[in-house]
């Protein structure tokens, strides 16, 4: 037997104020995001953290007490003796006379494209990133 | 609209681990959650929170299976329900269900008496008819999203409605709401 539209009036009444109840946050949701556990990803994520800031403090406390540092000095120092001793010779035997281009300008291209160029490459890369 | 603020919210959340995406659907949607709770249990509140908390918890670590063929809300509340028959199992195995312990047991504020009419009248009804009636006429749920919370097949939904609904005609005339 059916309800009778009296009775679903009744019924529907009776629910009205239950259905339009809204209830207050009162710390509800705080107390939510306090209790979250960590997920999977966020674990892993935080060990993989941990560990490259691990892999990195002992790289660089190997690279100084195994003397990395006066390998990186060395190589540094020949770099420059090499690159001195190219531009001693270009200037040497460069000729002056022949022909029509001077060597100082030659010195200033090689000088934007050995530091200027590398600069400007540096500085777009890092605001890229 | 809110549908899709819905999934762009739970998108940050499961792809971009956004905790502050996930702190705006507790707000949104805390209230309808607890409220169910709140009915379930008869008004007790301190047992609706807490499960209400679990709910979110299990969405949180879950969210990432939610595959948008329901919408949020429905996934949540269907999380609700799981959570609620769980607790009910629970109890069952410890000890039967005394449906007027929460009646008994909760906090009475204000314009309580309405809610302590609800709260008795929704006690009579056993949880399946108690969970059916108040998802569709508290929260609004049509029978097939009611069927797709529950997991109960349609039919079985409409038996549920069909006698929960005359229980409390009866109970309300038996209270004098028919005058």
């Amino acid at each position: 037997m059916g309800m009778t539209d009296k009775e679903k009036i009744m019924l529907e009444d009776f629910f009205k104020q239950a259905a339009q109840q809204q209830i207050e946050d009162r710390g509800f949701t705080e107390r939510v995001m306090q209790n979250l556990p960590e997920r999977r990803v966020e674990q892993v994520r935080r060990l993989s953290r941990l560990w490259t800031i691990f892999c990195g403090v002992v790289g660089v406390a190997m690279f100084f007490l195994l003397g990395g540092w006066q390998v990186v000095q060395g190589w540094f120092l020949a770099a420059v003796r090499m690159t001195i001793g190219w531009l001693e010779i270009f200037m040497v035997t460069a000729p002056t006379t022949e022909i029509s281009i001077n060597p100082w300008v030659v010195l200033l291209v090689l000088v934007f494209v050995i530091i200027f160029l590398p600069y400007q490459t540096a500085r777009r890369l890092s605001s890229a990133l | 609209m809110a549908e899709l603020s819905d999934i762009s919210l739970v998108t940050q959340v499961a792809v971009f681990h956004n905790k502050r995406a996930f702190d705006q659907l507790v707000r949104k949607y805390q209230s309808p959650v607890r409220r169910f709770f709140l009915n379930q249990t008869l008004g007790d509140e301190q047992l609706s929170d807490d499960l209400a908390q679990e709910t979110f918890i299990k969405a949180y670590v879950n969210i990432t299976k939610f595959r948008g063929m329901a919408s949020f809300s429905t996934w949540l509340f269907r999380i609700a329900y799981n959570v609620h028959y769980d607790y009910v199992r629970s109890l069952r195995q410890t000890d039967d269900i005394d449906t007027s312990r929460a009646v008994k047991n909760s906090s009475v504020s204000s314009d309580e008496n309405l809610k302590m009419d609800l709260y008795k009248a929704l006690s009579l009804l056993k949880p399946d008819e108690r969970t059916c009636i108040t998802l569709q006429l508290i929260d609004g749920h049509q029978i097939d999203k009611i069927a797709e919370i529950t997991g109960i097949p349609e039919n079985t939904v409409k038996s549920h409605l069909r006698r929960g609904k005359e229980k409390m005609v009866y109970y309300l005339k038996q209270n004098g709401y028919d005058r």
